[in-house]
This record gives structure tokens, sequence and C-alpha cells, in this order.
């Protein structure tokens, strides 16, 4: 079977200096993929450069066996893989509608039906419809992050730590939010600093450290794992 | 002595006629994150180019409007690609330094073919009109009208079009923008060819309203400068408020202070929006 995602020995980074070495994973159709790892292993590299905004240096990046290697954003956006960054996720002078609007950019058309479905699962942004984004709470621009990339119905979303700064109780929300999109058949490449959180959510999980996949497998064995525990689980 | 209202009026349609080159100046720093110097510079390019087709080939004034709107844009576009596209990433500082490089050279091309005369259009005389004390020409209300309606199409694009919607996108991030499949290098073409066409279309109307000579633009770009950021930068309606208030004020000033200070008009208000309220009229946005 064909992955959804296939990534082969993958280099990339920034000017001169090499962020990932050689780094590959898979994703299949309808997976929840976590990806863990310390402080500037690389992580958000990796998304970047899935998503077309950092030129691989070698390697083969490959959606549903096309190769989408060092093509552009919009290419990429359009073949059905979608990038929720870090931060900076929202337009912040656009309205919540507006922003939704955008997020449809590369498959306009029923966009208005899409929104409801998508607003559907985040009833808050309905309320928020016409509020600026930049007055957006961080919980509810986490939320209209997500949205936008839901609204071109993509086959795979890479999500770079959406609990990153909230509450607990809003990190439960967004998780729960992850499963239930990943319930609907969706494929999820999370990046998550909540480790233990992301590895009870996945089937499977990679372990970045350098730009190298230190250990993968079934999230339940990795979160087991004394070795991964010790390192990257505070014990 | 002319009564007040009379310099109220004419900084009215000097105001109407600096909205256009700064709602450019304004939407363009924003989207490209650098102030373009050569936006005023683009008024004397339009008032050129209409005269060229004014004199030469005998064309109405409007036509010859529309001439100059089309053309002064697609020379805009073309300096973006030749000067600013290359240097997209590079610090605000260097791109604002090459837009006074190219500021510089537009200028002295019109300087060396046409000269450093004054000239004027080949129009029908209208009479002015007299209405209540003041003196109002045809053409001013005219130009008013006019510089008007293209700032509401401008308003009326950004916020309710797609595109315009993913032109203000671009100016908030245009990595996202990108992400998300917006072709923002065809916004900033876009961006790039209407701020150039209405730039050049208020050169037309500058020539109309006092005379045509290579200082035209550049001696504005105090007061399209001062107007753009009292407006608050990227605010198309903030912009002409800001031009209407500057034009005022630079009309009003020549009661008090000698015409040859004009400019020292525009400095000051540059530095009192600085001080007092660095994000503009239209508040915090930025
Ligand atoms: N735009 C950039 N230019 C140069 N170096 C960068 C850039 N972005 C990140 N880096 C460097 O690349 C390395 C990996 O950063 P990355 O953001 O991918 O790590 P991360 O795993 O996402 O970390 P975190 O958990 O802090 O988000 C770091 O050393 C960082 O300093
Ligand atoms: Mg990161």
């Amino acid at each position: 079977m064909t992955a959804l995602l296939e990534v082969h020995e993958l280099s990339a980074g920034y000017g001169d200096s090499d962020i990932l070495h050689g780094l590959s994973l898979r994703v299949d159709d309808g997976e929840l993929v976590a990806v863990i790892g310390p402080n500037g292993a690389g992580k958000s590299t990796l998304l970047k450069t899935l998503a077309g905004l950092v030129r691989p240096r070698s390697g083969r990046i490959a959606l549903r066996g096309a190769d989408i290697t060092g093509a552009g954003t919009r290419r990429i956006v359009a073949s059905g893989l979608c990038y929720v960054p870090q931060e900076a996720n929202v337009f912040p002078s656009l309205s919540v509608w507006e922003n939704l609007t955008i997020g449809a950019w590369t498959a306009p058309g029923a966009s208005n039906e899409r929104a409801r479905a998508v607003v559907d699962l985040f009833p808050v942004l309905a309320e928020r419809r016409r509020a600026r984004a930049g007055t957006l709470s961080g919980g509810e621009r986490q939320m209209l992050a997500m949205a936008m990339a839901l609204m071109v119905e993509p086959r795979l979303l890479l999500l770079d730590e959406p609990s990153a700064g909230l509450a607990p109780a809003l990190q439960r929300l967004v998780f729960d939010r992850v499963r239930e999109i990943n319930a609907r058949g969706l494929g999820i490449l999370l990046v998550e600093q909540n480790a233990r959180e992301s590895l009870a959510l996945c089937q499977r999980a990679y372990v970045l450290a350098m730009g190298r996949v230190r250990a993968e497998g079934a999230g339940g064995a990795l979160r087991d794992d004394p070795e991964i525990r010790r390192l990257y689980l505070g014990g | 002595m002319p009564p007040i209202a009379q310099y109220v009026f004419n900084g009215v349609v000097t105001g109407g006629i600096l909205a256009l080159p700064a709602v450019a100046f304004s939407l363009l720093w924003r989207l490209l994150r650098f102030p373009n110097f050569a936006v005023s510079t683009y008024l004397t390019v339009g008032a050129y180019v209409a005269l060229v087709l004014n004199h030469g080939v005998r064309a109405s004034i409007e036509l010859a409007w529309l001439g100059a709107l089309v053309v002064t844009g697609a020379l805009a576009l073309l300096v973006d690609r030749i000067a600013f596209r290359p240097m997209r990433d590079r610090r605000p500082f260097s791109l604002a330094i090459a837009s006074i490089g190219v500021a510089f050279v537009l200028e002295n091309v019109v300087r060396f073919v046409w000269g450093n005369d004054f000239r004027s259009y080949d129009v029908p005389v209208t009479r002015g009109m007299s209405v209540a004390g003041l003196r109002i020409g045809r053409d001013q209300l005219l130009i008013l009208g006019v510089a008007v309606v293209l700032m509401a199409l401008a308003q009326a694009f950004l916020l309710r079009t797609r595109l315009g919607i993913a032109m203000r996108a671009t100016a908030d991030n245009p990595r996202l923008a990108a992400v998300k499949g917006v072709p923002t290098e065809r916004v900033i073409a876009l961006a790039t060819l209407g701020g150039g066409g209405l730039a050049g279309g208020a050169g037309v109307f500058l020539g109309l309203d006092a005379s045509i000579d290579p200082l035209m633009g550049g001696g504005l770009i105090i007061s399209v400068f001062a107007a753009a950021i009292l407006g608050g930068i990227g605010s198309a309606p903030g912009a002409l408020a800001g031009a209407l208030i500057v034009g005022i004020m630079e009309e009003v000033g020549m009661l008090v202070v000698p015409p040859t200070y004009k400019t020292a008009i525009g400095f000051t208000i540059i530095l009192a929006v600085l001080l007092v309220r660095p994000t503009g009229l239209a508040g915090a946005r930025s």
C-alpha cells in the first residue's frame, strides 16, 4: 500500500547549516502520528520543509505516491497537505470569517458549506465570526488555525504544538478535537511538547533528536520504554 | 486677501489629490514592509505621460488621464520587478534607500527628455464658479469627485473582494498566506500596479490644478509620507483622512509661514504623529 506521506532520507536547513540529517518517516491513510523530541530537535523545521517553506537539500517527499520534493507551497496545499504553524498561525487583522475564506483559497467552491461544517467542530468561531483574529484568546486562535486548515478538506494535517501555551482544560479540548478530526479519516502528523498526551493519543510516534529519528514505534510502547522515559519524558 | 475658507477649500482639493499616492504609499508599505519613496515620483511620470498624449497625439485630457493611469501602473510594476523584487528579503532600510535611487533615476530621465520648464495641458478654459465668496473651479470639483470615488473603490476592493482579503492577509503574514496557497507575488504585483496607477492619475490632477514640472511629484514626498503615517500605515480611509488634514494644514499654513516653508508643515506633522500617536488615526494595527 502507498503511504499517505512518505519521507525518505530528508536533509534540510537554513542558510548553510543542515538541521535535518537524512530523516525518514511515514504516515499511513487516516493515521495519527506523533513527533516528539527536545527543543531545537528540528520538529518545526521538519513540518516547514514538508509544507514547502524550507527547501529540502536532499531526500524525497511523496504524498500518496506523488513526488512533492521541492514543490511550492501552493502545489503542496492543493495536493491535500495542510500545515498549521506553531506561531503566527492566523491573520490578526482579518476577521474570523475572512481567515476561513483564506483557508479555503485553493478550494473556493462550496466554501460556505465547509465553513459551517468546520464551525460545527469549533462552535466558538461562529459566535466570534466578525471579531478580528488578533483579538481572540489563545485557545480560540488555535481553534481558528485548525479550522482554517480544514477548509480545504486536506488528506494530511501537520499540527505544530497546537496545545502550547494553553491552560490544561483548553489543552484537553484541543486534543479532543485532534482525535475527532483523525476519527473522520484524516491523517495527522502531530508535533507536541506535551509528549505524554500525544503518545497516548497517537497510533505511532517518532522521537526526534538533533535532526535524526532516534526511536519509533507504537505510542504506548514508546511511553513504556525506560530509555525514552528517562531522556524525553522526564523520568 | 481671500478669506480663510478659500485656503481650506484649496486644501481639500490638494488633500484629495494627495490621498491617491498616500493610499498607494501606505498599502505598499504595509504589504512590502518598506516606505517606497518612488511613489511620489510616479505622480511626475503620470503627469508627463498625459502630457505626451495630450500634446503629442491630441488626446482629450480624460483619455490622457486613463493613459497615465495604465502606463504609470505598468512602469511601477516594471520597477518592482527590476529593483525591489530581487531584494524582497532585505532589510526595510536597504529597500527604502533603493526606492530613493529609483525616484532619482526617474526624475532625471524626465528632466533629460523634457527639460526643467513648467508646462500645462491643452484643456478648454472653463469659467470658475463663485459660491459664497469662494472661487471654485470646475476642474477642482471634478478632481475631488474622482479622487473620492477612487478611494471608495479601493476600500471596497480591500474589504469586499476575495482578492482584497488576500491582499490584507499577505500584508499580515506573507508566509502564512503562501502556506494557504495565496499567490503572494501576484498579489504584490496587483497592489503595485494599482498603487502606481493611482499615483499616476494623481499626477495628472496635480498638473491640472497647478502645473507640470520634473520636481512636482518628488517635492510632495514629505506630504505623502505625513498623510500616510497620520492615517495609520495600511489603512485606506486613514490615508484619505490624513491627506485631507495635511492638505488643509499646508494651505492654511500659508497664512502664517512663507510658501518656502510649506515642506516644514509636513515635517512637523510627521514629528507630531511619531511623538503622540505612532499608530496614526486608524489606531493600533501594525
Ligand atoms: N529561521 C531559522 N533560521 C535559522 N535557524 C533556525 C531557524 N528556525 C530554527 N532554526 C534553528 O533550527 C534548529 C531547530 O529548530 P526547530 O524550530 O525546528 O526546533 P523544534 O524541534 O521545533 O524546537 P521547539 O521544541 O523549541 O519548537 C534550532 O537550532 C533553531 O535555532
Ligand atoms: Mg518547534
